[in-house]
């Protein structure tokens, strides 16, 4: 079922993604910066 | 996580081929500080009252023109379809990086209102120092590399620092500091946004992702970022349509901002390729000292100033000089790189990218050719012409609307300091095809 296939890919795609801290380090500093900026301006 | 170091699949790059990479990394910092520093010089011909918000979304415009029309004239889309293929997971991180420049742009706005350009620029540049922290702990950066370089980079890194904190109190000292607490965490807050931004570069170049293809990417987080902000804090849609319509006289003199500032950041994506972030970054951080070029020489910004504020500029100039130079020298030995490798084959095993295709991207050869065994397809096609036609277009509809600036300009200077970006652009241009062929 190669639809499965790709479907099971992708979500193995997205949990390593979301267990490096590669991207929780940017996202982290991201989501502090729109707070800093959305208090100074 | 996968942190204990793997064996060695392939030898390492040989060591003339290193050596010529780096020097290649090395010019294009440079080039990347010269055209960076320029970026400014079209947005000194806007004095109209339009809202900070708007001319940084009108820069990112441009950028987003120049970003996909210059890759598509230089390598084509099919490379970056190419590239998506093998390692897909990095659009994220490029819009990720592409959020977290258009943010850290926007409080630099801020910054400067809040405290003025001579505390809020050397505040920013800390994103040096934090580029050192996160390549030495992320990426393997300056392990393994010995005490001399860890010195000449980090001394090279604070040497630059101490230049540019000379160089903005000249450049500006007149700026009151208005809300000081605000826009020193403004400045602050940029600065770790920026030296930041340069985690997703390094993973994508690590992976062996070309920065022509990156760019594509973060160029999307980058105008959607900024567009959202533009809504959100310009008072709606309606009203920052309005500022845009109001603005037309001057488009195409922000957006050329954009374009130019493209160029330099392509220069920088090389050199953070090429002699990773920990030296990159900091050379890169010499358009300070091309923007104060241009104010000076072009603008006549410090005209019958004092001596010592002439002192001041001709020091800080030293240091960032010095600084620089030693960071340019300190080259990476054979086992800093092989640390690199290490952490370019840990990011390959996790994300099931072709180890060819990690291979020949930190080695500068063409990653997509030695994924697939087959030769790289350099023809470009319609879409890539048709990208090419309406950026060309759109550039050249605005400068119609464009009013000439009526500001008095030193046209030597501004023609000289021209002609040396264009040096610069042919050399970095040159070295990458011959060394590179832009892989």
């Amino acid at each position: 079922m190669p639809s499965e296939n790709a479907t099971q890919g992708s979500a193995s795609l997205w949990t390593t993604i979301l267990t490096d801290v590669h991207f929780w380090v940017p996202l982290i500093v991201l989501a502090a910066g729109l707070a800093v900026l959305h208090w100074i301006r | 996580m996968e942190f204990s170091a793997p064996k060695m699949s392939s030898p390492s790059i040989e060591s003339a081929r290193l050596r010529k990479l780096q020097l290649v990394g090395v010019l294009c910092g440079f080039g990347a500080g010269a055209w960076l520093g320029a970026a400014e010089a079209p947005t000194k011909l806007v004095k109209l009252g339009i809202s900070p918000l708007v001319v940084s979304l009108l820069m990112v415009a441009g950028v987003f023109l120049a970003r996909w029309s210059l890759p598509a004239l230089i390598r084509g889309t099919g490379q970056m379809r190419a590239d998506i293929r093998q390692a897909p997971h990095l659009i994220v991180w490029g819009i990720l990086a592409g959020c977290l420049w258009a943010v850290a742009n926007t409080l630099t706005i801020f910054a400067i209102r809040d405290i003025g350009l001579s505390i809020a620029f050397p505040l920013w540049n800390i994103n040096s120092l934090l580029g050192i922290f996160w390549g030495y702990l992320l990426f393997n950066e300056l392990r393994d590399a010995g005490r001399i370089r860890w010195l000449t980079v980090l001394g090279g890194a604070l040497l630059m620092f101490a230049g540019a904190t000379l160089l903005a109190f000249a450049s500006s000292a007149q700026s009151p500091a208005e809300h000081p607490v605000r826009g020193i965490l403004a400045a602050l807050a940029a600065g770790v946004l920026w030296g930041t931004m340069y985690v997703p570069y390094r993973k994508a170049y690590l992976t062996g992702m070309n920065p022509l293809s990156f760019i594509a990417f973060f160029t999307i987080g980058e105008l959607g970022m900024m567009a959202t902000l533009a809504v959100a804090y310009g008072g709606g849609p309606v009203a920052l349509w309005r500022q845009l319509a109001e603005a037309k006289e001057v488009l195409f003199w922000l957006m050329l901002g954009g374009f130019v500032w493209v160029i330099g950041d392509l220069f920088q994506q090389y050199a953070a390729k090429y002699i990773g972030i920990s030296r990159g970054i900091p050379l890169s951080n010499t358009n300070q000292l091309w923007g104060l070029l241009w104010g000076i020489l072009v603008f006549g910004e410090l005209h019958g100033r004092s001596a010592s504020l002439y002192a001041q500029v001709i020091g800080g100039s030293l240091l960032m000089a010095a600084g620089a130079g030693a960071i340019a020298l300190s080259s990476v030995t054979g086992s800093e790189h092989a640390r690199w490798k290490q952490a370019a084959e840990r990011e390959g095993r996790r994300y099931g990218v072709d180890a060819g295709y990690v291979e020949a991207g930190l080695s500068g050869n063409d990653s997509n050719a030695a994924a697939s065994g087959l030769a790289a397809q350099s023809g470009r096609t319609w879409l890539d012409w048709l990208l090419v036609i309406a950026a060309t277009a759109i550039f050249f509809t605005l400068a119609v609307f464009a009013r000439a600036p009526s500001l008095a300009l030193n046209w030597p200077a501004l023609v000289t300091l021209t002609i040396a970006m264009v040096i610069f652009l042919f050399a970095c241009g040159l070295a990458l095809w011959r060394v590179t062929r832009f892989n």
